[in-house]
């Protein structure tokens, strides 16, 4: 029986490695708000900039309204509230001169700029390098185009699954008998905002020595490092490498097999993997099964896997009989890897994922308690876990504009008025 | 670090020294970015070599140490000294090298750490400004925090196997050891982070299952809110709630697939892109996966005679976002001469992998470099270690 689902709130941390960094963030979909999300973890105040007529929301996908305070659907919009936490929001309408104006303005007391446009947007908006730098030289300007700033493909769309295509990655997933698949649901994008908020971190290091500069991450340059064994093994074999599901290119069993339901959830199952006599000796010693003991088509590691389809068989037919949970445990006793396959219920129920709080709770006014992973490092002595739930709507239009800019507030209520700036979601 | 004018080229971590103790493609791929950045990357490999050097293919299917595929990709531009840790002349060759450098990354898992006498916290003790980052299975501390893992287990500890594959088969992870690789990522942002935090040395202690939970995203607030998990969809997107538009899945075409991909904005350019007016019909394309069945034989008359170039062409001057699938001699034949304009793949020239292509920059800086270089000999930095008798008397002792 597995415990009921929790979330224990984050820790207050004072202390984070970006503390004193400001970042303008100016971007949409996956890839560029993972890598803002993790800057504010880190300790960045991470000002989303947004038009005013942003978040149309489907009302049937807004999260529940369990927190109490006012029904405002596009404040609990799932993709908003799970990659806008640890950040501020701001909306400003960047087509509008003053709006414009008002960027510019905040570009001056900023360090990073980090926007995910197509190539030809931000030149649209006249907020280009050129034009930023002269503002700020000391400015980290981050761009994180699909194929990048040049070449054929410059302006070619694509969002991070058709990036996959592009890249090999999804030609090389999916099972030995089957057509490509995808590598996950926006793999290719949370790749991208790592190794951008990870690019960006290191221009703050290096801005010391050499100042302000650009940094360009084109999602499929990205994508490529991850495959790299792939595309150096197909030149030196001279062969394409092909699908292999779940498979090891040399030890078996490696799989996937069915299990007992788990939470009356029939799609259970356990992964095992056996590299070596050693561990291929653990799982007899838990099989227990005499005809598999003695079967001389899985005597040496060799037969193993050259018979791993029968192998496979007789394993699912076993592993059937018990509880994924269960099982992994006296796998694990008997010295195998072995994991359930976990899914976000279960996370949400396990021991591991509460000790090092991988998953923790962020309160949000409309939502009550709501849940966010955290990065898979703990620093020793800059813990930086999420921080805030995702801001309401332009809720820090307001503050930035009289805190951070020192605008009056006669100002204030003319960008507001004028529709350049806004403190609530507008009609288009 | 000191504050000095960087020479001209010089990468953003210019100056930044590491030593590497890995196993695994975590440590290799968290060192291969520092290197990248421009950080003196050196990998201590015990006598045999780190295992990576093992992973093939090789040139003409012939095992070599210097010679495979991983091991030519991710060891770029390190240094390599060979020592053998487990010994207690070993350690102190270590210690030395620690006194010198500025983090050390190490993705053994922690039994492994007993075996060679590695002790993260006594190594942060003896060197407080050392960055000391360790990446295991399931991170240093909890209950499993001992447990065996492999890149399959751990994909499968961390949910995101779960929604790979078809919806009436098992799982299915993706290609190669992305779990490991997503753990590297993590760890060098860590690691970044705790250089630029300038608060002395921090132990960076990352877990691979947990970097392939991150990849879960708003997976956890389904769970959370409606108690109910994602359901994998084949080579559809996996959809969370109802505000999910289709297609966004991949299709066969004349010559292969393509991945079709429609912003629900435009229904309309849909219909004209497959002549097939049915398209535009209100609610078809924004009505979710209810109707992708419906949607995927409207688009398959048009597709199944029409080769993947085209297919995106038309798509993508009506400004769909349609792509082909590349199998990799294909994405490294680079027919439209993109990757070439951006100077992308790296010739490298081995003298055991022969001339080979690799992956360049991963992040292009305006004003700091992207560094590349051929990945070591084993044991190519020995000769830099230490004094000349001091060298001989570790080779008689088989330290190094």
């Amino acid at each position: 029986m597995l415990p009921e689902p929790q979330l224990l709130p984050y820790p207050r941390s004072n202390c984070r490695p970006l503390d004193g960094i400001r970042v303008l963030d100016l971007t949409t979909a996956v890839a560029g708000p993972t890598a803002t999300v993790l800057l504010g973890a880190l300790g960045a105040e991470v000002i989303r900039i947004e038009t005013p007529w942003a978040r149309p929301v489907h009302p049937a996908s807004a999260l529940p309204h369990r927190g109490g305070g006012p029904d405002e659907p596009w404040n609990r919009e799932p993709r908003q509230n799970e990659l806008a936490n640890s950040k501020r929001s701001m909306a400003l309408n960047l087509t509008a001169q003053a709006g414009r104006e008002v960027f510019l303005d905040l570009v001056e007391r900023s360090d990073v700029v980090l926007e995910n446009y197509s190539p030809r947007v931000m030149g649209n908006f006249g907020l280009e390098w050129d034009e930023l730098s002269k503002r700020n030289p000391q400015l980290v300007y981050v761009s994180m185009p699909a194929f990048g700033k040049s070449g054929p493909w410059r302006d070619r769309i694509s969002y991070g699954p058709g990036i996959d295509a592009m890249s090999g990655m999804s030609w090389l997933t999916g099972y030995a008998d089957g057509s490509p698949l995808k590598p996950g649901n926006f793999y290719c994008d949370q790749n991208a905002g790592l190794s951008a908020a990870l690019s960006t971190v290191a221009a703050l290091i290096a801005r010391c020595r050499i100042g302000g500069q650009t940094v360009e991450l084109a999602m499929l340059e990205g994508e490529l490092q991850l495959i790299g064994d792939a595309m150096v093994g197909q030149q030196l074999s001279g062969r394409e490498p092909t699908r292999r599901g779940n498979e090891h290119s040399s030890a078996a069993p490696h799989g996937v097999y069915p299990t007992q339901p788990v939470l009356d959830d029939a799609d259970s199952w356990i992964a095992i993997a056996c590299r070596d006599d050693a561990e291929w000796d653990g799982l007899l010693e838990v099989w227990e099964d005499s005809a598999v003991c003695v079967d001389r088509r899985f005597r040496t590691g060799l037969r193993r896997w050259h018979n791993r389809a029968e192998l496979d068989e007789l394993l699912g037919a076993w592993a059937f009989e018990f509880d994924p949970f269960e099982l992994t445990d006296r796998l694990q006793e008997a010295g195998v890897p072995a994991s359930p396959v976990m899914g976000a219920r279960t996370l949400l129920r396990d021991e591991q994922v509460w000790a090092r709080q991988s998953v923790g709770g962020l309160p949000h006014p409309q939502l009550g308690l709501s849940p966010a992973p955290q990065a898979a490092f703990r620093l020793s002595e800059t813990p930086s876990p999420p921080r805030n739930a995702a801001p309401l709507f332009a809720a820090d239009t307001v503050p930035v504009m009289r805190e951070i800019l020192g605008y009056s507030d006669e100002r204030v209520a003319e960008l507001i008025d004028s529709g350049a700036a806004s403190d609530r979601l507008r009609p288009r | 670090m000191t504050e000095r004018a960087p020479p001209p080229g010089a990468g953003p971590l210019d100056g930044v020294r590491v030593v590497e103790i890995s196993e695994t493609a975590a440590g290799a791929y968290c060192g291969r970015l520092l290197a990248g950045f421009g950080a003196t990357v050196t990998m201590v490999e015990p006598p045999s070599g780190t295992p990576l050097r093992r992973q093939g293919p090789f040139r003409e299917d012939r095992p070599d140490t210097e010679g495979g595929a991983t091991h030519l990709h991710l060891n770029r531009r390190k240094g390599s000294v060979r020592v053998e840790v487990a010994s207690a002349a070993g350690r102190r060759l270590l210690r030395g090298m620690l006194s010198e450098s500025d983090v050390l990354i190490v993705d053994l898992d922690q039994r492994h750490w007993e075996e060679l006498g590695l002790d993260p916290l006594a190594i942060r003790s003896q060197h407080p400004d050392l960055q000391v980052c360790t990446i295991t299975p399931y991170g240093a501390d909890g209950p499993k925090s001992g447990w065996l893992a492999s890149e399959l287990t751990l994909y499968a500890a961390g949910g995101y196997l779960r929604i790979g594959g078809e919806p009436d088969r098992e799982p299915v992870k993706a290609w190669g050891e992305q779990g490991h690789l997503q753990a590297g990522l993590h760890a060098a942002v860590g690691i970044l982070s705790a250089i630029h935090a300038n608060r002395g040395g921090q132990l960076v202690d990352t877990a691979v299952f947990e970097a392939v939970a991150f990849l879960l995203g708003g997976g956890y607030q389904h769970a959370w809110f409606s108690d109910r998990e994602p359901v994998r969809n084949g080579a559809r997107l996996v959809g969370f709630g109802p505000g999910h538009l289709y297609p966004s899945t991949i299709r066969p075409c004349a010559d292969g697939w393509v991945h079709a991909h429609c912003n629900n904005r435009y229904p309309d350019a849909m219909a004209v892109l497959f002549d097939e007016p049915r398209l535009a019909e209100p609610d078809l394309l924004t009505s979710l996966m209810g109707r992708a069945d419906e949607v995927d034989e409207l688009m398959a008359p048009m597709l199944i005679e029409t080769p993947r170039r085209e297919v995106v062409r038309r798509a993508q001057e009506m400004r769909i976002p349609f792509t082909e699938v590349l199998a990799p001699s294909e994405v490294m034949a680079d027919i439209d001469h993109h990757h070439e304009s951006r100077g992308f793949w790296q010739a490298l020239q081995h003298p055991r992998g022969g001339e080979y292509l690799a992956p360049g920059p991963a992040v292009r800086f305006g004003r700091s470099a992207w560094s590349d270089d051929d990945p070591p000999a084993l044991g190519a930095s020995n000769a830099t270690l230490g004094s000349r008798a001091e060298r001989v008397r570790w080779r008689r002792a088989g330290v190094a």
